[in-house]
């Protein structure tokens, strides 16, 4: 039971600081980045064939990870999502647009990295970093999993506190208020929209490394899995409420561990869909979000 | 020409069938209810006209009509669920649904066969029945872009408040649109069973999302025309693309990326729009070619006559 907990809480941080980025992008500039997935599985790759060359330690692995999520998700925002909203009618079908467009995009790093390990799993232990277990009061706990925890703990609530308290903080929850109202106010969206977009890629590229280093090894296909999931956690959570994506996250993964340990592993997936319908249907806004009215 | 046509056969039954998917999730876009349970549809419709041909020997039409009837059943029931939803929330939450019917038939045990679902599943359906169905379809659906029906699902779509308060019941319009995808998902996904003898949860997973959604894209989502175009362009692409080869993934993404930034409209939009600016350029030109034509102006007194008549009939314009 307590090793359960233990590994329900290691994965609910890693689905927090994938979904945080999503979250954080899609509750102020009100992008819902599909290619996210990728990014993150991306980045591992990259710091995959980093480490073919060089030794590295992980903070330096970390770095490369955040660095290339970063690069990546600014990339696909000027490339593809700016051109969108620019060319749009409304937000409605920019949205949609936009979320095709992700999907689109998704799978270009996709195949490269499919052609690349031809589908098998890759992993870091090219790096100078070594797995340790710790074992105490019958738990097993893994240095890796700390790194998780304390990673999504400090950045879930270190950008947390900098939405609340900085001004650019401030600006990027107005944008997600009313975006012309708060243009009006001399908030510069495209700035914001980049800086958020950089964050939300630099915490998918971290996620990535890090789920990397847990499991040993992760597939291509991996990142796509993770969205839906991520999805199921801000919805969970409500769109815009950092709070809401931190219990969504760890809801989430103590859900999907109980569904694993009491029943056969296939009914997994369904946890996360079941929830999305669920919340969807009973309380749109989910836990901490805020009530939006669309009367039709 | 025979040759040809056995050799692709696979790939023109594809392409039927890729158009009724494509069509299940195009006409509830087209009334701006954005729902991919059309996929789901396909799914309910596969496994059902799988299971009933397997174990009861059911003859193929009335195993599709089944896979149908089921599937617009849910899609009805489902309406009724996801009711308050719009936009990108209704998106999702029909992507869930699609991938909760990929679990499901992953864990039906011997239902649904499980993970490597059910195979050898024989029964007789031409391809003349396959077209004939098609056409049918098409036709209908065509129907529905003209006249007094296209005008209220455009209403529907563009502004459903004005809808409403001109006395369309949206609600209703609404819940159609998931019952026909139901429909058109359900044969889809029954024929497919019926003509490649097998069906698992592989085929009806989350690609099935993207391949729906790359058609009704680059073809257009406005029209059955585009539903169309993006069944045969995606069908076909690859054949074409053969010196693409491993890159196949990347190339559909690459297009489906470009077309939603630069030709959101589809290759039917881009079509539709040019056709319009050439029309209005020819209209333009004619309306010069009759201006020049026109005789010259009135002589001086007439002008007058005119003018005095005009300040006449103008009130309080004779105040002069």
């Amino acid at each position: 039971m307590g090793q359960d907990l233990v590994n329900a809480i290691s994965l609910g941080s890693i689905y927090l600081l994938f979904a945080l980025g999503m979250s954080l992008a899609w509750g102020s500039i009100g992008i819902l980045n599909f290619a996210h997935g990728s990014i993150f599985m991306f980045s591992a790759y990259v710091a995959y064939l980093i480490l073919g060359h060089v030794r590295l330690g992980i903070f330096a692995v970390l770095a490369i990870g955040a660095a290339v999520g970063a690069a990546m998700s600014v990339a696909i925002e000027v490339l593809a999502f700016e051109p969108i909203l620019r060319r749009a009618k409304d937000h409605r079908t920019a949205e949609m647009q936009i979320l095709i467009a992700g999907i689109g995009i998704a799978s270009i790093p996709l195949a490269i990295a499919q052609k690349q390990t031809k589908s098998n799993p890759f992993g870091l232990s090219d790096s100078s970093f070594q797995v340790h277990t710790y074992a105490f009061a019958g738990i097993r706990i893994t240095n890796v999993q700390i790194i998780v925890v304390v990673a999504a703990i400090v950045l879930g609530g270190g950008i947390a506190w900098w939405l609340h308290t900085s001004r650019n903080g401030l600006a990027l929850r107005s944008i997600g208020v009313d975006s012309e109202v708060s243009s009006m106010m001399g908030v510069d969206r495209r700035r914001l929209a980049l800086l958020t977009m950089l964050i939300a890629g630099a915490l998918a590229g971290l996620s990535g490394i890090l789920l990397t280093y847990q499991l040993g090894a992760i597939t291509p296909e991996s990142g796509d899995s993770l969205i839906l999931k991520a999805f199921a956690a801000i919805i969970l959570g409500g769109v815009g409420s950092i709070i809401g994506v931190v219990v969504g996250s760890y809801v989430l993964a103590i859900a999907e561990t109980i569904v694993l340990t009491q029943t056969s592993g296939l009914w997994v997936d369904a946890v996360s869909f079941g929830l999305i319908l669920v919340v969807l249907l009973f309380k749109t806004e989910g836990l901490f979000g805020h009530k939006e009215v669309r009367r039709t | 020409m025979s040759a040809w046509y056995d050799s692709h056969l696979v790939l023109i039954q594809s392409t039927f069938v890729g158009l009724l998917l494509a069509l299940s999730i195009q006409f509830p876009l087209r009334m701006g209810v954005f729902s991919f349970a059309g996929v789901g549809s396909y799914g309910i419709g596969a496994y059902t006209a799988a299971i009933v041909i397997s174990r009861y020997d059911t003859p193929a039409l009335p195993a599709i009509a089944l896979g149908a009837v089921v599937a617009a059943v849910i899609g009805w029931l489902l309406s009724f669920l996801l009711a308050r939803l719009g936009g990108l929330y209704l998106g999702m939450a029909t992507i869930a649904f699609d991938l909760i019917i990929t679990v499901a038939a992953t864990n039906g045990g011997d239902l649904t066969g499980g993970p490597t679902g059910l195979f050898g599943i024989i029964a007789d359906f031409s391809m003349s029945e396959l077209v004939v169905f098609t056409v049918v379809a098409l036709v209908l659906l065509a129907l529905t872009e003209r006249g007094r029906i296209g005008r209220r699902i455009g209403a529907v779509r563009d502004d459903p408040e004005l809808a409403a308060s001109m006395g369309i019941k949206v609600r209703r319009y609404r819940q159609s649109a998931f019952v026909v995808s139901g429909i058109l998902g359900g044969c889809a996904g029954a024929i497919n069973t019926i003509l490649r003898t097998t069906i698992g949860p592989t085929d009806i997973g989350f690609s099935l999302v993207v391949l729906a959604l790359t058609m009704i894209i680059v073809g257009g989502a406005r029209s059955w025309l585009g539903a169309l175009i993006g069944a045969v362009f995606f069908t076909w692409l690859p054949t074409v693309l053969t010196v693409v080869g491993d890159w196949q993934h990347l190339v559909y993404g690459t297009i489906v990326a470009l077309a939603a930034i630069w030709v959101p409209g589809g290759v039917l939009g881009l079509a539709t729009t040019q056709y319009r600016k050439l029309e209005q350029r020819k209209r333009i030109r004619d309306l010069e070619a009759t201006a020049r034509a026109e005789p010259k102006p009135a002589t001086d007194a007439e002008e007058l006559a005119v003018l005095e008549e005009l300040v006449q009939s103008t009130p309080g314009g004779d105040a002069t």
